[in-house]
């Protein structure tokens, strides 16, 4: 007897389907109507923002965008500043360090940064334009106004002090990096307790 | 006899994890000590170790973690993270200037280039006949310089301490024909890597961490760290000791409430933190200055690009000075280039190909840091309350000051075009560079001071003082000249914030032999102090 004849009416057009690939079909369905429902009660992240325990997902995005548009690192032989080393990874990780201050002040600038351009000619948001258009908008940013010349200039100290502390991308500026264990640095340890 | 035995390496601190294993101290407990002194820098330290040297109980506490110098990367990086106060992202309200402060054990000493300068003698007898500060006369001062200088280590740069970039500088200056010199230096045995910036790993500047705080302990100090003082405690005009919360350096979790009695209580916590915590504390302000007369020393890098490589980053962080224009203008000039992570902070990086280049032009690069005087304007204050208030500081450059700031721009683009610099790039908010002195002065002309000099130059202040100023007159100053806050008495400061008006020296051994000598006069005062 087939197992075909055993299949109850209420199923009838799922007879292809195997016990494995029902199991699957049910899980998939099942990720689908939960990830539904976490959008629907507020979790928004992206899979690729979960990564990111600081940052909103809207942040991850002006950052990246930021990182791609000022250091296209990989055109000049250097370490990839996306794939390779973990730019947008360090910034949400000092993000969490910040003061409740300073953190605010992230938050405000990244908001203008993404949504500048909706105010002028382009109509866009700073993470949906290429990257092309991304470093033509960072340089107009920075022969701009004093506001936002500092509101760049503070991105990208950003950006770029959490690429460039990557030793990975040292050997590309001929930087010698540490010294002292490379040249078997003695260490002096505490002075002594002066005279009397 | 007393047995003194300082720790070989290391010191012993008790940090907000040792806390919260120790089922003794709990969520709240309480040390009672003779003095507490708050800050572990330039001025605690000192005060910590002549104090426990004297008999005294001392505990000081420090809000910064504890960061033993084994454990040094020279990763810049790593040390904005771990010493520095806000990830050295510290700013004034229109956040164009920056305030790196050190938040370590160890202070400012721990991560500062190790330049060591005097005021001129004309500064200090300035105090002394002008202010009524009579102990800090040029003569009266030169044994506690002279003291501190030997506690630590402090000489003239040797030949082999003067590395390419400061080469170039002197290249310049002898075209110039401006005098220069090498600078004083608290190292031992230099091994000239070039990371003093990072933290030295191998215990040869002589900071805190391994002069006067081992000392301390030596004698019997203890050392708190992860502990931020919300208030000083005070009861009919006299201190009585303070509170503190405890954190978890890693996730700012609140470990524990200390509450400290002390006979005396010694903020040292440098002239940004200081103020606010007299200010938190509601401390009697007859004369209305504490947390007044900001000065900053505002300071820029200039960077210059030469035809062949300098690897300027090599050797000493900081090899000769420009001493020319110290008397008439108060302008110095370092030379130093320090990790390639230092360019994004002082300088703009402009993006894409054009900051590639620039960072590739890395090994081609000298720099020489130009510090010039400023009137002492800015405040800082703590607005809200207690625990959910912030602080605010302000300071932006007057005119004068921002014509200060433009020129010494030039002075230095001038030494590195004389030198045979090929690029100099200007310290501005805007991309600007020239390519040859001819075009200098056009492109400067450029950076107009607008607003307030808002966003122009991108300037720091790794040295600001003047916020509690000393002086006999208590309604326009905050400390009498022996330290104490004028209407409470127990109360000391010693540090920078105390330094009486403007200086153009970095401000570590000022603070230091004023350190001395509050720690001494608290010594003399030991029977009105003391039970």
């Amino acid at each position: 007897m087939s197992d075909d004849l055993d299949t109850p009416a209420f199923l009838a057009g799922l007879e292809p389907l195997s016990r494995r690939s029902l199991l699957r079909t049910t899980a998939l369905a099942g990720l689908a109507l939960t990830t539904g429902c976490a959008r629907l009660f507020g979790r928004k992240e992206a899979p690729e923002a979960l990564a990111y325990t600081n940052l909103t997902e809207d942040e991850v995005r002006v950052v990246a965008k930021l990182t791609a548009a000022i250091l296209p690192t990989e055109q000049y032989g250097l370490p990839s500043s996306l794939n390779e080393v973990p730019t947008v990874k360090n910034v949400d990780k000092l993000a969490g360090r910040m003061s409740g201050q300073t953190r605010e002040l992230l938050s405000l600038g990244l908001w203008v940064i993404e949504y500048r351009p909706m105010a002028s000619f382009r109509f866009s948001r700073f993470s949906k334009l290429d990257n092309q258009e991304a470093y033509e908008y960072v340089v107009a940013l920075q022969e701009g106004n004093f506001v936002e010349r500092g509101l760049i200039s503070a991105a990208k100290t950003l950006i770029t002090v959490n690429y460039w502390r990557d030793s990975r991308t040292w050997e590309g500026l001929d930087y010698w990096g540490p010294v002292t264990e490379k040249w078997g640095v003695r260490r002096l340890g505490n002075a002594p307790l002066p005279p009397v | 006899m007393q047995i003194v035995r300082v720790p070989q390496d290391g010191i012993p601190v008790t940090g907000a994890r040792d806390v919260a294993r120790d089922p003794a101290m709990g969520k709240n407990f309480t040390i009672k000590t003779d003095v507490v002194v708050v800050g572990s820098g330039a001025g605690g330290s000192i005060v910590a170790y002549q104090m426990a040297k004297a008999g005294r109980s001392v505990l000081v506490l420090e809000s910064g973690r504890y960061w033993p110098s084994s454990e040094f990367t020279e990763h810049l990086g790593d040390t904005l993270e771990k010493a520095y106060r806000d990830q050295a992202g510290q700013l004034n309200t229109t956040a164009d200037v920056l305030f790196p402060e050190a938040a370590v054990v160890g202070g400012g000493t721990v991560i500062g280039a190790c330049v060591m300068q005097k005021p001129t003698d004309s500064v200090l007898n300035g105090w002394a006949r002008d202010l009524g500060l009579k102990d800090l006369s040029a003569s009266k001062m030169a044994p506690r310089f002279g003291q501190v200088g030997d506690w630590l280590g402090v000489h003239i740069n040797e030949a082999h301490e003067i590395n390419a970039t400061a080469h170039k500088v002197i290249q310049g200056c002898e075209k110039m024909g401006f005098s220069w010199k090498p600078v004083a230096r608290n190292v031992k045995k230099c091994a000239l890597t070039g990371h003093c910036l990072a933290g030295c790993p191998s215990d040869r500047k002589m900071s805190a961490l391994v002069t006067h705080l081992p000392w301390a302990t030596a004698y019997g100090a203890r050392v708190f760290s992860d502990t931020e003082v919300s208030h000083v405690r005070m009861r009919g005009g006299r201190a009585t000791g303070l509170e503190a919360v405890i954190r978890d350096p890693e996730t700012g979790t609140v470990v524990s409430n200390l509450r400290v009695d002390a006979e005396v209580v010694v903020l040292a916590a440098g002239a940004i933190q200081t103020p606010l915590i007299l200010q938190r504390s509601q401390v009697p302000d007859r004369s209305g200055q504490i947390g007044a007369n900001l000065a900053v020393q505002p300071f820029v890098q200039v960077l210059a690009r030469f035809p062949d490589p300098v690897y300027g980053f090599r050797g000493a962080l900081v090899g000769v000075l420009v001493d020319e224009f110290v008397d008439s203008d108060g302008y110095n000039f370092w030379s130093g280039l320090a990790e390639p992570e230092q360019l994004m902070i002082q300088g703009e990086q402009k993006a894409g190909k054009e900051h590639i280049e620039f960072m590739k032009s890395y090994k081609n690069m000298a720099a020489l840091n130009a510090f010039s005087l400023d009137e002492g304007n800015g405040s800082v204050a703590w607005e809200g309350g207690l625990y959910d208030g912030r602080k605010v500081i302000k300071w932006n450059p007057s005119r004068r000051e921002f014509d200060n700031i433009t020129r010494t721009t030039a002075l230095a683009a001038r030494i590195f075009f004389s030198a045979g610099a090929d690029r100099v790039w200007l310290p501005t908010f805007e991309r600007l560079h020239a390519d040859s002195v001819f075009e200098l002065d056009q492109k400067l002309a450029n950076v107009d001071y607008g607003i307030k000099g808002l966003y122009t130059y991108r300037m720091n202040s790794f040295s600001p003082h003047g916020t509690c100023r000393m002086g006999v007159d208590a309604y326009q100053s905050v400390v009498s000249p022996h330290g104490e806050l004028h209407d409470v008495s127990g109360l000391y400061v010693a540090d920078a914030s105390m330094i009486p008006t403007p200086i153009s020296a970095p401000p570590q051994w000022t603070t230091q032999a004023l350190a001395h000598l509050v720690a001494e006069r608290i010594q003399e005062r030991a029977s009105s102090h003391f039970l």
